[in-house]
């Protein structure tokens, strides 16, 4: 049964890592030169690449608390990715500093002129403020970093004792964990993203940012499972029913996304309020109308269609071309979140959004593949995981 | 070779089982398919005891009740109920969703959990499917006692009149009575699907000839063939794959009643999924309040074990965590909306002189109270406190529609229209009345049908003795 | 024994391993009209008769595809071509307003179509069969598992269908008259 060393499940990047972060210096150096040619152009493509792959880190630590308090099947195998992808947040919070630095650019609430100019802006002072604004966010990355930090801590001790107290105290820390997620995270949507539109309100959109994050962490940890289970011996360990698996969990959240999105769009759409309405109008109207629905098709309706079918889920090949699809489609989404903000006319084309995405995500795959290296592939010593290998 | 004619054989009355299943925490060891089939056959297939009758004559009394109630509604008018401007809706628009709440967890347990292949559904979910269409009958008889001229319900549903008038497709109401007749349709059918089986047991099983005829109408000659399996269980799959989606889509178009409305309080984006999930606890809130004195009165510790109370008070603890978040988010968006109307009405909701002090109960029996004990192991484990705790998340639940709906109401945009609204004694006599008929109809499925699923049963008994290597172990015999 | 017509032999078993083993017996000596009765559904037992799948998803999906597109239409003809009104300045063809009912109707009709399907194809309601002839049989809804070969099998022969069906460690074998 229990036949793999952990020598035989460690993790080699073979030069991945050193290209992923080659190329993220470079494509982040590039972007750079927009800082000093627009500087407002920069932050706005900053802002959207490093809200991406923050999600990414964000959503895959939710995951590895729902794994840890389900403690389904399924996750054993995604454990350790889980895990390295959660520990990039104590890294990504660095990137997030330019962020703050370039509040001025991004936020119209930060200049006290127009806030002047406008009574809903200064109602709305008492949240939306520079210093608040400082506060919120160490105190959100600080909560993500120290519960990435001992779920990932108690893990690699496991792997050492195989001390079995310890699924219970991750187990533990995982319940009130997911609370203390969905607030944080709620609330960090609001601040880098709602409050681009300051006069914009939607009580669903917390929930609506999660889920948009959770479809790209999915796919995003989906992705990585099939391109380790290409090589020996994860080939054997992660069979094609625990991609089926990861299917479902991709269905669900897809579903949820389609629930949310539509529910938000239905009761504004129908309720036609002077404070809401706006925000859908630049983004169902002019060329952000062909954004939204190649939204509703690919981002909903043919990936729902395919995660249906069997025949897809237990194909590891298939399942990663659903999973890529996904992962292309919730970039597309945030950027239909975040951009109509700035270009309400229509989506517009500027090099540095994208250069800005894949240096922050070379960097981001970088971090990542230095924390798979850290311990084994597979969490050898849960008392669980026998039981993963010892069926079928 | 002479074949052995049929008659010759006759069926013994008791033989030791092949082999007993070695437990598990959803079974109590040492049962077999035999005793499994005796043992929840034999809580119908008897006598009527003492203890059901004095249950059954408190629910027919409270039905009664309700009775009453209805009369002299209909023979007074919609006057009967506390009901003005601004607050139209109240009491019967509460119930109708509460009530309707309630029916959801009965669904989740038996298709979501059914697709998530979960062991600990087997034991619970027929009577929570019980509970599913008593509620949603209870449900569905408000806003028909509602309507003021309730003999022209039809009104709602699109049929060519001589008018050619069509109902208005735009509005949430109309898409209520679809979501509403579907999920009863669809909750029934799928009972319906898992009774079939069981109905072919206690027809066989049954001693009376009147028990035999009735039980051999309803299994339609079921035989437990491998086809009819085989197609039974794609059904089953088939309708709580339809089933779950449903079930979602149910309480969200309940909360398009509200959302689509521009009333500061209804209007609030969140609620589709904020009313799913108050949906889901206070439906575990019921299937809990109702399992506990199932298991103790028909003896059926050994089915519904310490370890699904203590599931599904997690589920509990789960689902009351969305509905905390999104009171949260509520109060957050008032006050960030800078909206003078979101943000006096979230003002009023809790320090208001109306319905303040109502606002605050509902956050005790809601919140302070079961999303504190919930976490401990032992609250969730003890049957007394779990009780309790869904006992009072229960009443959270009703308070919580109550407050959305007539607080939201009893405050309009002009303070010219601001007004009360005080329950009258007719609106007291039909929500305790409608408990009756829940229970009426509780009482009766509980002394007529299976409350658990006996083939589910047996199956989990093959399951778990299969796991344990205990069939291989008879076979080497 | 008299020339009365019958329906098939019938074995009983105590366990779902014998139950299989036997089914999967016939089938390997060439038995086709055959049947397997249990009280709960035994996994692999209808691959071991010979019916691996059942059409029952394709009803579901028809009906599930009439809902669909009869709910739409439902709102969509009198709303926009039957009796357009203006209500709030919403568009006649309000299509966001029309989703909640559209899917209700599509879950709706696949729904009833999958039950009635699932009765149709079990050839339900059935008040008379011939298993029923054996006492003993009444225990497939109880404990015991059956395996019964008809006599419309093209191989049936009343005396080697029993003998078979005796070397596979049955309870006990049955005739079935019809």
């Amino acid at each position: 049964m229990n036949s793999y060393s952990p020598q035989s499940l460690q993790y080699e990047p073979r030069g991945f890592q050193s290209k992923a972060l080659a190329v993220g210096v470079v494509c982040l150096i590039i972007t750079l030169i927009e800082l000093f040619l627009h500087p407002t152009q920069f932050f706005r493509s900053y802002l959207f690449g490093v809200v991406f792959w923050l999600g990414i880190g964000l959503s895959c630590t939710a995951i590895l608390m729902l794994h840890h308090l389900v403690s389904g099947r399924w996750g054993f195998v995604l454990r350790r990715s889980l895990e390295a992808a959660a520990r990039t947040l104590m890294w990504m919070a660095l990137f997030f500093i330019p962020v703050v630095l370039g509040m001025r650019y991004l936020y119209i609430w930060t200049h006290p002129a127009a806030v002047a100019a406008d009574p809903i802006l200064q109602q709305k002072q008492f949240y939306l403020n520079t210093p608040f604004f400082i506060i919120r966010q160490v105190i959100y990355f600080g909560l993500w970093i120290v519960l990435a930090y001992f779920l990932t801590r108690w893990s690699g001790e496991q792997d050492k004792t195989a001390n079995p107290d310890l699924v219970k105290r991750m187990r533990n820390l995982s319940g009130p964990g997911l609370a203390i997620y969905g607030f944080t995270v709620s609330f960090a949507g609001f601040d880098w993203m709602l409050s681009l539109e300051p006069h914009f309100f939607s009580t669903i959109y917390g929930m609506l940012f999660v889920v948009t994050e959770a479809v790209g962490g999915m796919s995003f940890i989906t992705l990585v499972a099939y391109f380790l289970s290409k090589r020996e011996p994860l080939s054997e360990i992660i069979r094609p029913s625990q991609f089926h698996d990861f299917g479902n969990l991709l269905l669900v959240f897809t579903l949820l996304w389609a629930y949310i999105s539509f529910a938000q769009f239905l009761i504004i759409w129908s309720g036609n309020l002077q404070n809401e309405i706006p925000w859908y109008v630049y983004r169902i109207n002019h060329t952000w109308a062909t954004i939204a629905l190649v939204l509703v098709i690919f981002h909903f309706a043919v990936p729902f269609l395919l995660l249906l079918q069997r025949f897809v889920t237990f194909r590891r090949q298939y399942l990663a071309w659903v999973a890529g699809l996904l992962f292309i489609m919730s970039i597309l989404d945030l950027f239909w979140l975040m951009m109509p903000s700035y270009e309400k006319a229509g989506p517009q084309f500027y090099w540095s959004d994208w250069l800005a995405l894949i240096g922050l995500g070379g960097i981001f795959l970088a971090i990542f593949s230095s924390q798979l290296k850290r311990k084994p592939l597979m969490p050898l010593h849960d008392p669980n995981f026998v039981g993963v290998l010892q069926h079928e | 070779m002479e074949p052995l004619d049929p008659v010759d054989s006759p069926v013994a009355q008791e033989e030791p089982p092949a082999f007993v299943s070695p437990g598990d925490p959803f079974l109590a060891p040492g049962h077999s398919y035999a005793s499994v089939t005796r043992d929840i056959s034999g809580t119908v297939l008897r006598k009527t005891q003492r203890g059901w009758w004095i249950g059954f004559a408190v629910a027919i009394s409270l039905f009664l009740v309700l009775n009453f109630g209805i009369t002299l509604l209909f023979a007074i008018g919609v006057g009967e109920f506390g009901i003005n401007i601004p607050v139209g809706w109240a009491f019967a628009i509460t119930n109708f969703v509460w009530w309707i709440g309630i029916g959801h967890a009965g669904t989740l347990i038996s298709a979501f959990l059914l697709l998530m292949r979960q062991k600990w559904r087997t034991s619970i979910n027929r009577f929570a499917e019980a509970m599913t269409i008593f509620a949603v009958m209870c449900a569905g008889m408000f806003p028909f006692v509602h309507m003021g001229r309730p003999w022209l319900f039809y009104w709602l549903f699109p049929y060519p009149d001589t008018m050619g008038v069509w109902p208005q497709f735009r509005s949430p109401l109309v898409w209520d009575v679809f979501a509403v007749s579907t999920y009863f349709t669809i909750s029934l059918l799928f009972w319906y699907v898992g009774l079939l089986p069981d109905f072919a047991t206690f027809r066989d099983r049954a001693k009376h000839k009147a028990g035999k005829l009735i039980y051999g109408f309803f299994s339609m000659g079921w035989r437990g063939s491998a086809r009819h399996w085989k197609r039974h269980e794609v059904c089953s799959l088939l309708l709580a794959g339809l089933a779950t989606p449903l079930v979602v889509s149910v309480h969200t178009v309940v909360s398009f009643d509200f959302t689509i409305a521009i009333v500061p309080g209804w209007h609030s984006t969140i609620f589709p999924p904020y009313f799913v999930a108050g949906a889901i606890y206070s439906g575990f809130a019921m299937v809990i309040m109702l399992a506990i004195p199932l298991r103790k009165w028909y003896q059926l510790e050994d089915y519904i074990t310490i370890r699904h109370l203590n599931n599904m008070g997690k589920l509990l603890l789960a689902t009351g965590m969305i509905v905390a978040y999104s009171y949260v988010m509520e109060a957050f968006m008032a006050l960030y909306s800078a909206d003078k109307f979101e943000h006096s009405m979230i003002v009023d909701r809790f320090f208001g002189g109306g319905y303040g002090v109502v606002g605050w109960i509902l956050l005790s029996c809601n919140l302070f109270i079961p999303m504190t004990t919930l976490w401990s192991h032992r609250i969730r484990t003890s049957t007394v406190g779990l009780f309790i705790v869904a006992t009072f998340a229960q009443c959270g639940m009703w308070l919580e529609r109550f407050v959305i709906i007539v607080q939201s109401l009893h405050r309009d945009f002009t303070p010219s229209s601001w007004g009360m609204f005080y329950p009258t004694p007719t609106d007291w006599m039909i929500l305790f009345g409608s408990l009756g008929l829940f229970l009426t109809l509780f009482y009766l499925f509980a002394r007529l049908l299976p409350s658990i699923s006996i083939f589910e049963l047996r199956h989990l008994v093959h399951r778990t003795a299969e796991e344990a290597g205990v069939i291989e172990a008879v076979e080497a015999e | 024994m008299a020339k009365r017509p019958i329906y098939g032999v019938m074995a009983e078993f105590n366990t779902t391993k014998d139950v299989l083993h036997a089914a999967r017996r016939a089938r390997e000596e060439g038995y086709r009209r055959m049947d397997a009765y249990s009280p709960f559904p035994v996994e692999g037992l209808s691959e071991a008769i010979g019916f691996p799948h059942s059409r029952l998803p394709v009803i579901t999906l028809i009906g599930g595809l009439i809902g669909c597109f009869g709910g739409f239409f439902l709102q969509y003809y009198p709303n926009v071509m039957g009796f357009p009104l203006d209500i709030g300045g919403k568009p006649f063809d309000s299509w966001p307003a029309f989703i909640p009912i559209t899917f209700e109707l599509t879950i709706l009709c696949a729904g009833i179509s999958t039950v009635v399907g699932m009765i149709w194809l079990n050839k339900l309601p059935t008040p008379y069969h011939p298993v029923f002839n054996v006492p003993r049989f009444q225990l497939a809804s109880q404990d015991r598992f059956f395996l019964c070969i008809q006599s419309k099998d093209p191989q049936f022969e009343i005396d080697a269908v029993v003998r078979f069906l005796k070397d596979l460690n049955p309870r006990e074998v049955n005739v079935v008259p019809v």
